[in-house]
C-alpha cells in the first residue's frame, strides 16, 4: 500500500506539476514586457482605470502631443503591444479576454502587460477587479487594426481639429456646465467660463463622435445617443460620477449632444 | 446512559454519578447563560453556525435569482453588491470557521478522554463574542448599510473616500469581534490537545482528528492576527485618517492585500483541515480497519500547515508581483498538491483494503472525494500564472473555490453530522430521507458549479450584478440557478430530517458504527462531565481493543473517580508521552464571560456609531471585568473549594510551576507575536515598497528615553526571573514587595513611553510613517501597562494567600508576558530607531 501512497501522493503530483510548469512558463514569459529579440520597439499604450470608465492614452514625444481617448482602444494587430496600466482611484483590472491575461491597475504604481492580436478584429474588454457600484458597466471596446491603419488613426488625432462655427451655443453651454471636468481639444478659451481642471475628472471628449459606445459600454453611439445619455445617465448607470443634469433644460442638453456627436477627426 | 442501564450500577457508582452531576450539571433558566461546559457551548456554536449558514445560503439564492436571466432587475446594483459581499463574509467568518470550531470544542475533549476544555470560561467567552459579532455584522443587512466592497475588502475601495457609509466599519469591527472567538478557541484547543489527553495517550496514539484540529488551531493562532492587524489599521484610517493604505500619505493599498491574504490563504486550510480530519476519522470506521499510514497522514497535515503560510501571494498574481516571487509562489502553490494527494491516496488505500459499508455518513464522504478532487485539480490549474491571469476574478474562480470549500468542508461536515448525531441524541439517523437530501445537494451543487467553470472561461467576471443577453451566458447561468435551488431544496430536506430525527429516530446502541474512538465510550446523550472515570489508553483504537471500556468507565473503575472535593477535574498529562503530571481543576459556571463579551459589544457598537467617550467607558468596564476574571482564578476559593488531593494522585495544577495556564500564555503569545510580526512587516513593507513613503532624516524618537523605558522593562523582567527562581526553591519571603517593585518598573516603562510619544510630536494623520510609529509605540505601551498591572494584582494576591510558595503558579504565567515584552520591545527598538538611524532615513 505504501507504493500507492507514494505513487499517487508524491510521484503523480510531482510529474504533473513539472509538466505543467514546463508548458506554462514560456506562455507566462511571453506576457512580460521584455525587450524583443530583434530589438524592435514595442508600441506602448497607457490605460488608466477610473470609477467606472477607461482613459486610453497614446504617449507622444517632444514633437507630438499625447493622444487621449476614452472607452475605446485602437491597437495595431499582428505585433506585440505593451499596455501600461494605471489607476486614478481604486484597484481595477484590465482584461481583454480574447487576447489573454488580465492585470490589476493599482493606485500609486503602474504595471505593464504585453498582449498581441494575431489578426484585425473587434474585442470586448472589461474591468475584472471589483471596483464599486458600477463595476459591471466598466467595458471597453478594443479594435485591432493593421499597422498603417493604426498609424493613420493616430495621425488624424494629432492634427488640430477644425473649428465648427455653427455650434457656438452648445460650446458655450459646454464651457459653462461640463468644461471643469471634460476636455475637448481645441475648445477656445472664451467658452470655458466654468473653469478648467480636467485632471482626470471625466473622460476627454475630443473624439467622442468616433467612439463605439457611451458610458463605458452602456449605450451604443447613435444619433441622439449623447443627448439621451445626458438626460438619463443616472438611470442608465446609477451612481456614476457625473452629477444629474436636472437643472439644465433639455434643449441645451440636446444642443450639446448634437455638437459632441460631430467631434471626430 | 439511560436509567435502566444506570440501575445495574452499584450504589457507590450511582452516588458518584449523582455527585458529578451536582458539580458539573448545567443550570436551567436564566442561569443557562452562565454555562461554560464544552458540550453545551460546542452545540451552541454549531447551532448558531447553522443559522448563519442558512442566512448565507439565502443570500446565495438571491444572487442566483438575479443572475438567472440576462438584464434582470430583481435587485439594484447597490443591493447586489451588499448581498455578494455578505454572502462571502457570512459563509467564511460566521459559518465555516465557527461551526468547525464548535465541532472541535464539542468533540476534542470526548476524543482525548478529558472532561472539559482547559479554560471553560474562555470557551463561553468565545461563543458570546461570536454571537454578538455575528449579530452586529448581519444587522447591517437589515439596516441596508451592509459592506459592499467584496469579502476581501480591498483598499482603497473599502476606505473612507470610496466607501463613505458605515458598511466597511460593520465589516472591520464585526469581523474583529468574531475573530476574538476564533483566537480564544484556537488557543484553548491547542493547549487542551497538548496537555489534557488522558493518561497514556502519547502523541502518536492520539486520534487523527485531534492532529488535524491541533494543526487547525495552531494555524488560527498564527493566521488570524495579520487580518486583525489589517482591520485595526484600516478602521484607524477610516475613523481618524491615518494613511496606512493611502498612496498620497505614504501608505500602500497592496499592504492590505498582503495582510488579508496572509490570513486568507491559511484560512482555506483552516477550513479544509477539520474536514479532512472528519474524513480520516470516518473512513477507517466504515472500512472496518485502521487507517493505512497514520504517520503519513500526520506528516501531510504538518506539511500542509506550514506550506499554507507560503501561498498567500497566489491570490495576488494579477496585482503586479515581481517575477521571481511569481515563480516561487506558483511552484509552492502546486506543491501543496503533494500532501493533499498523500491523504487522498491514504483514504483510497484504506477503503481498498477494508470492507467499506455504504452507510449515510460514508455517502457524504464519497461525495466529498469526488467534489474535492475536482476542486483540487482546478486549483493546480490556477497555480499556473498565465492561466491564472486569464481566469482570475471570473466565474471559473468562483466555481473552483466552491468546489474546494463546499467539497472540502460542507460535505465532510454533513458526514460528521450524521456520524456523530447518535452520540448527541442517542438516536440513529434515517437512511431514507438522508439519502434524498444527499442526492439533491450533490446533484444541485454540481449543476450549479460545474457549468460555472464554463461561464467563467467564456469571460463572465465575478461580482457583476447583471450581464448582457448578447454575451450568450444566459443558458449557463440559468442552469446554475436551477442547480442552486435544487441544493437549497436538499438543505431544507436535511433540516427536516434532523428535526424528525430527534423525535422519531431509533434508539442507538452504545457504539452504533462500531467505531474505535473514546467519544463512543460515554453515556448518550452525553453528560456534562463526559466520563465518570478517565481511562488510561494503550492504543490508537481503544474501543476496538477493549469493547468493555464504556462499562468500566461507567462503573468508575478508572481515574479521577472521586467528587467529594467538589472540584471540576480532568487529567493534566505530558504533551509527548501522555504521562500523568497533574490534576487540572477547572472553572465552574460563571457570568463573567457573558458580561465581558457584552462590554466588548458595547465597545464595538460605540466605535461603529463613533461615540468615542462611550467606547472609552466600555473599554474600561471590559478591562475591569477581565481583571476580575483573572482574580477568580488559581487558588481563589471559588476555583478550588477544597485543595486536598488523595494520596497517590498528582498535585493540583495550581500548585505546580508548569500547568496549562503557562501553556495558554505561551500559545497566546504565538498569536500576539504573529500580530507583532505583521506590524513589523507593515513597517518594512511600507518603507521599502510604498510609492510615496516619507522618512524623516533623523528619527523623531528620543533614543535616551527609549533606552530608559527598555531598561525599566529589562530590569523588571530580570527581577521577576529572580522571584520565580526563589519560588521554585520554595522561598516566598518578600514576594509581595518584589511583585510591587516589578509593577512599579512596569509603570515607569509606561510613563517613559508616554514621554517618547509626547516628545516625538508625530503627525499620524499626515504620513504613514508617523501613523505606523504611533501604532507600534502604542502596542508596546499597552503591553507595558498590562505587565505592570498584572504584577500589581499578583502582589495583592500574595496578601490573600492566593500566591505563595505553596501556590507558585501565577507569577510563572506573568513572567511569560514580561519575557515576551522584553523580546518584542528590543526588536521594535532596532526596527523603528536602530535601522532607520543606521541607514540615515530618507
Amino acid at each position: 500500500m505504501l507504493r500507492w501512497v507514494l505513487g499517487g501522493g508524491v510521484l503523480l503530483p510531482v510529474v504533473s506539476i513539472v509538466a505543467l510548469l514546463l508548458l506554462g512558463a514560456p506562455t507566462g514569459r511571453g506576457m512580460l514586457p521584455l525587450p524583443l529579440p530583434g530589438g524592435e520597439e514595442v508600441e506602448l499604450i497607457e490605460v488608466v482605470g477610473h470609477q467606472w470608465w477607461w482613459e486610453v492614452r497614446y504617449p507622444g514625444d517632444e514633437d507630438q502631443n499625447d493622444v487621449v481617448t476614452a472607452n475605446h482602444l485602437v491597437m495595431p494587430a499582428g505585433e506585440p503591444v505593451d499596455f501600461r496600466l494605471i489607476s486614478a482611484d481604486v484597484i481595477h483590472a484590465f482584461w481583454i479576454p480574447r487576447l489573454g491575461g488580465k492585470r490589476d491597475m493599482v493606485p500609486g504604481r503602474h504595471s505593464t502587460i504585453r498582449l498581441e492580436a494575431d489578426a484585425p478584429g473587434v474585442f470586448g474588454a472589461q474591468c475584472a477587479e471589483f471596483c464599486g457600484a458600477q463595476h459591471t458597466n466598466m467595458l471597453l471596446q478594443v479594435e485591432a487594426v493593421e499597422r498603417d491603419e493604426f498609424d493613420a488613426w493616430l495621425a488624424e488625432r494629432r492634427t488640430p481639429p477644425e473649428q465648427v462655427e455653427d455650434h457656438d451655443q452648445a460650446r458655450e453651454a459646454f464651457g459653462e456646465h461640463c468644461a471643469s471636468c471634460h476636455r475637448v481639444e481645441g475648445l477656445p478659451d472664451e467658452f470655458a467660463v466654468g473653469g478648467r481642471e480636467y485632471d482626470m475628472e471625466g473622460p476627454d471628449l475630443s473624439d467622442i463622435g468616433s467612439r463605439p459606445t457611451l458610458g463605458a459600454g452602456v449605450l451604443p453611439m447613435e444619433e441622439g445617443a449623447i443627448a439621451y445619455w445626458l438626460q438619463h445617465h443616472q438611470t442608465l448607470k446609477p451612481g456614476n460620477r457625473m452629477p444629474p443634469h436636472d437643472h439644465i433644460d433639455i434643449e441645451t442638453l440636446e444642443n450639446i449632444g448634437a455638437w459632441l456627436e460631430t467631434l471626430e477627426p | 446512559m439511560s436509567d435502566t442501564e444506570n440501575a445495574s450500577l452499584s450504589p457507590e457508582a450511582r452516588e458518584l454519578h449523582d455527585g458529578l452531576d451536582r458539580v458539573w450539571g448545567n443550570p436551567r433558566g436564566l442561569r443557562a447563560l452562565t454555562v461554560v461546559n464544552h458540550t453545551t457551548v460546542g452545540l451552541r456554536f454549531i447551532i448558531t453556525g447553522a443559522v448563519f449558514f442558512l442566512i448565507g445560503g439565502l443570500l446565495a439564492m438571491l444572487i442566483r435569482t438575479q443572475l438567472a436571466f440576462p438584464d434582470q432587475e430583481f435587485m439594484s446594483h447597490e443591493t447586489y453588491n451588499q448581498v455578494f459581499t455578505m454572502h462571502g463574509t457570512v459563509m467564511m467568518f460566521l459559518f465555516a470557521i465557527p461551526i468547525l470550531e464548535g465541532l472541535a470544542i464539542y468533540m476534542i475533549p470526548k476524543m482525548i478522554g478529558a472532561r472539559d476544555l482547559v479554560c471553560p470560561r474562555l470557551t463561553a467567552f468565545g461563543y458570546w463574542c461570536y454571537l454578538f459579532g455575528g449579530i452586529i455584522l448581519t444587522s447591517s443587512l437589515l439596516l441596508e448599510m451592509a459592506p459592499a466592497s467584496g469579502w476581501f475588502m480591498y483598499t482603497p475601495l473599502s476606505s473612507g473616500e470610496y466607501s463613505p457609509g458605515r458598511g466597511s466599519d460593520f465589516w472591520l469591527l464585526g469581523i474583529t469581534f468574531v475573530e476574538i472567538s476564533a483566537l480564544s478557541a484556537g488557543v484553548e484547543l491547542v493547549v487542551s490537545i497538548l496537555r489534557t489527553r488522558t493518561q497514556g495517550m502519547a502523541l502518536h496514539k492520539m486520534p487523527l482528528f485531534a492532529w488535524y484540529i491541533l494543526a487547525m488551531a495552531l494555524m488560527i493562532v498564527v493566521g488570524f492576527p495579520p487580518l486583525i492587524l489589517g482591520s485595526i489599521l484600516l478602521e484607524l484610517e477610516r475613523a481618524t485618517g491615518m494613511p496606512f493604505f493611502d498612496v498620497s500619505g505614504g501608505g500602500d493599498p497592496v499592504l492590505w492585500a498582503h495582510l488579508f491574504w496572509l490570513f486568507g490563504h491559511p484560512e482555506v486550510y483552516i477550513i479544509f483541515l477539520p474536514g479532512a480530519g472528519i474524513v480520516s476519522t470516518l473512513i477507517p470506521v466504515f472500512a472496518g480497519r485502521p487507517i493505512v499510514g497514520y504517520g503519513w497522514v500526520v506528516a501531510a497535515v504538518i506539511i500542509m500547515g506550514f506550506v499554507s503560510f507560503g501561498l498567500w501571494v497566489h491570490h495576488m498574481f494579477t496585482l503586479g508581483i515581481p517575477q521571481l516571487a511569481l515563480a516561487f509562489f506558483s511552484a509552492a502553490s502546486m506543491l501543496v498538491a503533494i500532501p493533499t494527494a498523500i491523504q487522498i491516496f491514504v483514504w483510497l488505500s484504506t477503503l481498498w483494503l477494508g470492507r467499506p459499508v455504504m452507510k449515510l455518513p460514508m455517502l457524504w464522504i464519497v461525495g466529498f472525494l469526488v467534489i474535492f478532487v475536482l476542486g483540487g485539480l482546478t486549483g493546480v490549474m490556477l497555480a499556473l500564472v498565465p492561466f491564472n491571469w486569464q481566469v482570475h476574478d471570473t466565474h471559473f474562480v468562483v466555481a473552483h473555490m466552491h468546489y474546494v470549500l463546499v467539497g472540502g468542508m460542507l460535505f465532510p461536515l454533513m458526514a460528521a453530522l450524521y456520524y456523530w448525531l447518535p452520540q448527541v441524541s442517542g438516536r440513529m439517523p434515517s437512511e431514507r430521507l438522508g439519502r434524498w437530501s444527499f442526492w439533491l445537494i450533490f446533484l444541485g451543487f454540481n449543476t450549479t458549479f460545474l457549468v460555472m467553470h464554463w461561464t467563467g472561461l467564456l469571460g463572465m467576471r465575478r461580482r457583476v450584478f447583471t450581464y448582457d443577453a448578447d454575451m450568450g451566458w444566459g443558458l449557463y447561468n440559468l442552469i446554475s440557478s436551477v442547480g442552486g435551488f435544487m441544493m437549497a431544496a436538499g438543505i431544507a430536506l436535511l433540516l427536516l430530517d434532523i428535526a424528525l430525527h430527534f423525535r422519531f429516530g431509533k434508539k442507538a446502541s452504545q457504539n452504533p458504527w462500531n467505531a474505535d474512538g473514546l467519544e463512543w465510550a460515554m453515556p448518550k446523550p452525553p453528560t456534562a462531565y463526559n466520563f465518570v472515570s478517565l481511562p488510561a489508553i494503550e492504543t490508537r483504537h481503544p474501543l476496538w481493543e477493549d469493547p468493555e471500556l464504556p462499562r468500566t468507565i461507567e462503573e468508575g473503575r478508572h481515574g479521577l473517580a472521586n467528587i467529594d472535593h467538589g472540584r471540576r477535574e480532568t487529567w493534566g498529562t505530558d504533551p509527548l508521552t501522555g504521562k500523568l503530571r497533574e490534576t487540572i481543576h477547572l472553572s465552574g459556571n460563571s457570568w463573567l464571560p457573558l458580561l465581558a463579551a457584552l462590554a466588548l459589544a458595547v465597545v464595538c457598537i460605540s466605535l461603529l456609531v463613533r461615540i468615542y467617550p462611550l467606547a472609552a467607558v466600555a473599554t474600561v468596564v471590559s478591562i475591569v471585568i477581565l481583571l476580575h476574571w483573572s482574580w477568580v482564578n488559581g487558588a481563589h476559593p471559588k476555583m478550588a473549594p477544597d485543595a486536598t488531593v488523595a494520596p497517590g494522585e498528582p498535585p493540583l495544577h495550581s500548585r505546580t510551576m508548569n500547568g496549562p495556564g503557562v501553556w495558554t500564555m505561551s500559545v497566546s503569545h504565538l498569536a500576539n507575536g504573529s500580530l507583532f510580526l505583521s506590524l513589523l512587516f507593515g513597517w518594512f513593507y511600507l518603507w521599502t515598497v510604498a510609492p510615496e513613503w516619507q522618512m524623516p532624516a533623523t528619527s523623531p524618537l528620543s533614543m535616551p528615553m527609549l533606552v530608559a523605558a527598555g531598561g525599566a522593562l529589562t530590569l523588571g523582567t530580570l527581577w521577576l526571573v529572580k522571584l520565580v527562581r526563589r519560588l521554585r526553591q520554595h522561598d516566598d519571603t518578600g514576594l509581595s514587595g518584589g511583585l510591587y517593585f516589578a509593577a512599579a518598573l512596569g509603570a515607569l516603562q509606561s510613563v517613559l513611553l508616554g514621554v517618547v510619544i509626547w516628545q516625538a510630536d508625530l503627525a499620524p494623520t499626515e504620513t504613514a510613517h508617523d501613523a505606523t510609529l504611533l501604532v507600534a509605540l502604542l502596542y508596546v505601551l499597552i503591553h507595558a501597562l498590562l505587565g505592570g498591572l498584572l504584577c500589581l494584582l499578583q502582589g495583592l494576591r500574595v496578601g490573600y494567600g492566593y500566591v505563595s510558595a505553596e501556590v507558585p503558579y501565577e507569577p510563572v504565567v506573568v513572567l511569560r508576558l514580561w519575557n515576551y515584552n522584553v523580546v518584542v520591545y528590543w526588536i521594535l527598538f532596532v526596527a523603528i530607531w536602530g535601522i532607520p538611524t543606521l541607514l540615515g532615513g530618507g
